[in-house]
């Protein structure tokens, strides 16, 4: 088979998961344009959720909120995940293993229990309920993940670049900031991905800490499925989605993380 | 020359590490050994209850089946998501790093995880919405095939492998990118020139240098997935009856927060076995 | 109707509200449980100046939970009556005085004075809403509705049958299938055998009321078992869905509003839960699909052809229903062991 039979291959593949990956996606949006409140099918189009969106200004303030918070934990968790991430790939030390070994517990654990455990400790440090209550607990839930992901990518990394740089006279300072971090930019990004997604998925852990009133989406929509949630859920997605989607091309148009190639 | 940087780097390492350990000490670790004790007590010591310590909630695992036969059937699945998953997105991860040049390999990269800042529920519910009888991809189907289709997926094991895989998917293409796109094609151009054929470089080349970001995306598969219990009790139905939603039970239908919180580290205990066991064989793999 | 909230008393009740203090009260409820309504809670706020916020559970546990957690943050909470003596006993919610709220008087007097809600010898909730727990049919597939239970394993609807994934109403499910005391089974073996038997007929069980319209919408199912008051409120939608009480019976549950021992808002608490059980307030609620209301005027003031008179109004059906009593942890544990054996087999 010739190179480029291949290439093309590999790219159709590409396409074919993208599809896979947006299929539901799609389906979310779709059926915020239909006007069955239970998602029946066959499709008939209406702007009625959107109307109902627009009036509904707890589902807008706790979206907004989640934005919020999931921004702060991501920027928290990113710093402290990638600074952890070169401490443990950089140097050997007694008890790197169990260091590892611990950021297993939060991923494994489901996240009701470790939730639940979060509400009772709070409360009996006297830390009690509120968004700094939140912000911590996601950080902390974020942070494995981080660590994971730009572990992985420092793990690529070739030491005797630092080497090179050093022995023509760079300060430690100056190797980190220009050869190791722009090196693993591409993990860090992906870690701060990762860090906003767990972060504005998150609703065990907003469920027990929130305010009360003071709820994120998720912990809306959680709560909502005993009655049952309305289309209007899959509006706030579809507009969230949208958002992100045009923020993120507009960051990849202007800026250099992929990688040096 | 280590010998005069050894006090300087421990300085290093601990101011590196402290933050975040420190973090997740205050909010994850002490919280956790909490739920750690009351796995040992008979009640949850709220108010004036009564309790003793005992290890009948680690014996109960032992002495009815059911929980083992779960256990077992949630790790059979954490295996097959993982394995579909890395077999599906290893290519996806080689295209997205070695074929795509320039600027559009930034945006699909974005793309590709995207999807994860949908709510969890709202996918699962879109994808019941697929996968559905006559829901949308048995309408697609048979509005695109020339014979008739009778899809109905949802209920089903496969259903709950879809939906998990969906979820999953993006952790290992991207882990498997970042390790990719490091591989210097300076060095798959020399081994090509020296004859080696495509599979040996993949074998050879490729395959051991994005080993760790193929690992680690799996490793952030497995784990989560062993635990899941919202996907397979939604889109599973009759069949979506795993480990983790006997734990949820213990919670949310009774209150027994000791019986649950022992099933929890002994589902941690057995992921970490199980990670051990796979360390030597894969580290072997790696050199 | 004693009262309803004209215009005159409103006025009158922002005057003395804006002498009073004008409280913010936090209420702990199911989503969408009628507390939660805009229109309700700003007739409210309106009346009495008194503001209502909410939080909700998802599990009567969770809500014990959250109770034991957090005192102090709660100043109305809504207590299944099974739970009611649970939550007294472990001094969670204090008792109610009544001289506060007028609208007690019209209370059906059975459920004033239900032993549950009357835990350790005083009101500790007063009753709000009472319902049944049996099956509902899509009307898609069956000409007429059928009158025994048994119709779960008919072979006829295999793979077409739904029921709750919850241990204590399986159970008691089938102890009506069995023709048992749900509050006291005698032969947990028979109840153990005849969900074997039913395991192979269900295509899935349901979660949540969104769960279960979403199948019924979907054509998924063709009998199920439902709420009373969800399955008013999926037919007010439009579903193709019919609500059967079987000639075995049903069973039957009441929830009380009840005050936390911990809240500092007394006297907007007992204003609120008055509100709730005005009959004002329940005409407007049944509208959009609600549980039956305790408070007899209320349930007098329906129209004729309301689901909520004309299904459980009925005295023969009301005979066939089957009060659920509070259950001890233990036997919870063994029902909810039970339960997962029965569904790790599938």
């Amino acid at each position: 088979m010739s190179t480029l039979i291949l290439k093309r291959l590999g790219k159709i593949w590409l396409a074919l998961i993208l599809f896979f990956l947006y299929a539901p996606i799609l389906v979310m949006a779709f059926m915020s344009f239909n006007d069955s409140q239970y998602y029946q099918l066959p499709f008939e189009f209406s702007l009625r959720w959107y109307q109902d969106l627009a009036g509904n200004s707890e589902i807008i303030a706790a979206a907004t909120r989640s934005v919020l918070i999931a921004l702060i934990t991501t920027i928290i968790a990113t710093t402290l995940g990638t600074a952890a991430s070169v401490a443990l790939f950089r140097f050997e030390f007694k008890g790197k293993r169990i260091l590892q070994v611990l950021l297993f517990p939060p991923i494994a654990i489901p996240w009701l229990i470790t939730g639940t455990a979060m509400l009772i400790f709070f409360f009996g440090i006297g830390l009690g309920r509120g968004t700094p209550s939140v912000i911590i607990g996601h950080v902390a839930l974020a942070l494995p993940y981080v660590i994971v992901v730009v572990t992985a990518r420092l793990a690529t990394f070739d030491a005797t670049l630092e080497e090179a740089a050093r022995s023509l006279g760079a300060n430690s300072w100056t190797v980190t900031r220009r050869v190791t971090l722009p090196w693993i930019t591409p993990g860090i990004i992906a870690g701060a991905l990762f860090a906003f997604a767990v972060s504005f998925d998150q609703f065990v852990v907003s469920y027990f800490l929130s305010e009360p009133g003071d709820s994120t989406l998720p912990v809306l929509i959680y709560t909502a499925i005993r009655k049952g949630f309305t289309p209007e859920i899959n509006a706030i997605s579809t507009i969230i989605i949208t958002i992100s989607m045009a923020v993120m091309l507009i960051a990849a148009r202007f800026s250099n993380f992929g990688g040096e190639r | 020359m280590s010998n005069m940087l050894v006090k300087q780097d421990r300085l290093r390492i601990f101011g590196l590490l402290s933050p975040a350990y420190l973090w997740l000490t205050v909010a994850i670790f002490l919280p956790l050994s909490a739920m750690f004790y009351f796995s040992f007590l008979s009640e949850v010591p709220f108010g004036d209850a009564e309790w003793n310590f005992t290890t009948d909630n680690y014996r109960a695992f032992f002495e009815t089946p059911t929980y083992a036969i779960l256990l077992w059937k949630s790790i059979k699945l954490g295996l097959m998501v993982t394995l579909t998953s890395v077999l599906i997105g290893f290519p996806c991860a080689y295209v997205l790093a070695k074929t795509i040049q320039g600027r559009s390999r930034e945006a699909l990269f974005l793309l590709v995880i995207l999807p994860f800042w949908s709510n969890s529920l709202v996918r699962i519910f879109s994808w019941a919405i697929v996968l559905r009888g006559n829901g949308v991809l048995d309408r697609t189907l048979n509005a695109i095939l020339p014979f008739e289709l009778d899809i109905n997926l949802m209920f089903s094991t496969p259903a709950i492998v879809i939906g998990l895989v969906h979820s999953y998917l993006p952790y290992v293409i991207l882990t498997a990118y970042l390790a990719l796109q490091a591989i210097d094609d300076s060095l798959i151009d020399a081994a090509r020139s020296m004859g080696a054929g495509k599979i040996t470089i993949l074998r050879r080349i490729i395959l051991p240098l994005s080993l760790p970001g193929l690992l680690a995306g799996a490793v952030l598969i497995f784990v989560p997935v062993v635990g899941s219990f919202m996907e397979p009790r939604i889109l599973g139905g009759r069949v979506g009856t795993y480990y983790g939603t006997v734990i949820e039970d213990q919670f949310v239908a009774v209150f027994n927060w000791p019986l649950g919180a022992a099933l929890s580290f002994i589902l941690l205990a057995v992921v970490l076995v199980i990670l051990a066991l796979a360390s030597p064989i894969l580290r072997k793999a790696q050199t | 109707m004693k009262r309803t909230f004209t215009l005159t008393t409103a006025i009158a009740a922002l005057f003395a509200a804006s002498i009073a203090n004008a409280d913010e009260i936090r209420v702990l409820n199911w989503q969408g449980y009628g507390t939660d309504a805009d229109w309700a809670t700003d007739a409210f706020t309106e009346a009495t100046g008194h503001t209502v916020v909410h939080e909700y559970f998802n599990s009567e546990q969770e809500m014990l939970t959250k109770l034991r957690t957090n005192p102090g943050a709660y100043d109305v909470v809504l207590i299944n009556a099974s739970f009611t003596p649970q939550a007294q006993a472990e001094g969670l919610i204090t008792s109610i005085d009544t001289a506060m709220i007028e609208n007690f008087d019209d209370v059906s007097a059975n459920m004033a004075e239900n032993d549950d809600l009357n835990a350790g010898g005083a009101l500790h909730g007063v009753p709000w809403t009472w319902g049944l727990t049996s099956f509902a049919i899509n009307t898609n597939t069956f000409d007429e509705a059928p009158t025994s239970i048994e119709v779960f394993w008919d072979p006829d609807y295999n793979g077409r049958v739904s029921i709750r994934d919850d241990a204590l109403e399986a159970v008691q499910f089938a102890a009506i299938a069995t023709g048992q005391d749900i509050n006291n089974i005698e032969d947990l073996d028979a109840i153990q055998v005849k969900l074997a038997e039913l395991m192979p007929q269900i295509k899935t069980y349901w979660g949540s009321e969104n769960d279960w319209n979403q199948f019924m919408a979907a054509d998924d199912l063709d009998v199920a078992t439902i709420w009373s008051g969800s399955a008013s409120r999926s037919m007010a939608a439009g579903l193709p869905v019919q609500f059967v009480v079987p000639e075995e019976g049903a069973i039957g549950w009441l929830d009380g509003l009840s005050i936390p021992t911990s809240s500092t808002k007394q006297e907007a608490a007992h204003q609120f839960i008055d509100w709730m059980i005005d009959p004002e307030f329940y005409t407007r609620w049944a509208e959009d699909g609600a549980p039956a209301s305790a408070n007899a005027a209320a349930a007098a003031a329906l129209p004729e052809d309301a689901f909520n008179r004309q299904v459980l109004g009925d005295p023969e059906v009301v005979a066939r229903v089957q009060f659920q009593r509070p259950v001890s942890d233990e036997t919870r544990e063994a029902y909810l062991t039970m339960w997962q054996a029965l569904k790790a087999a599938q």
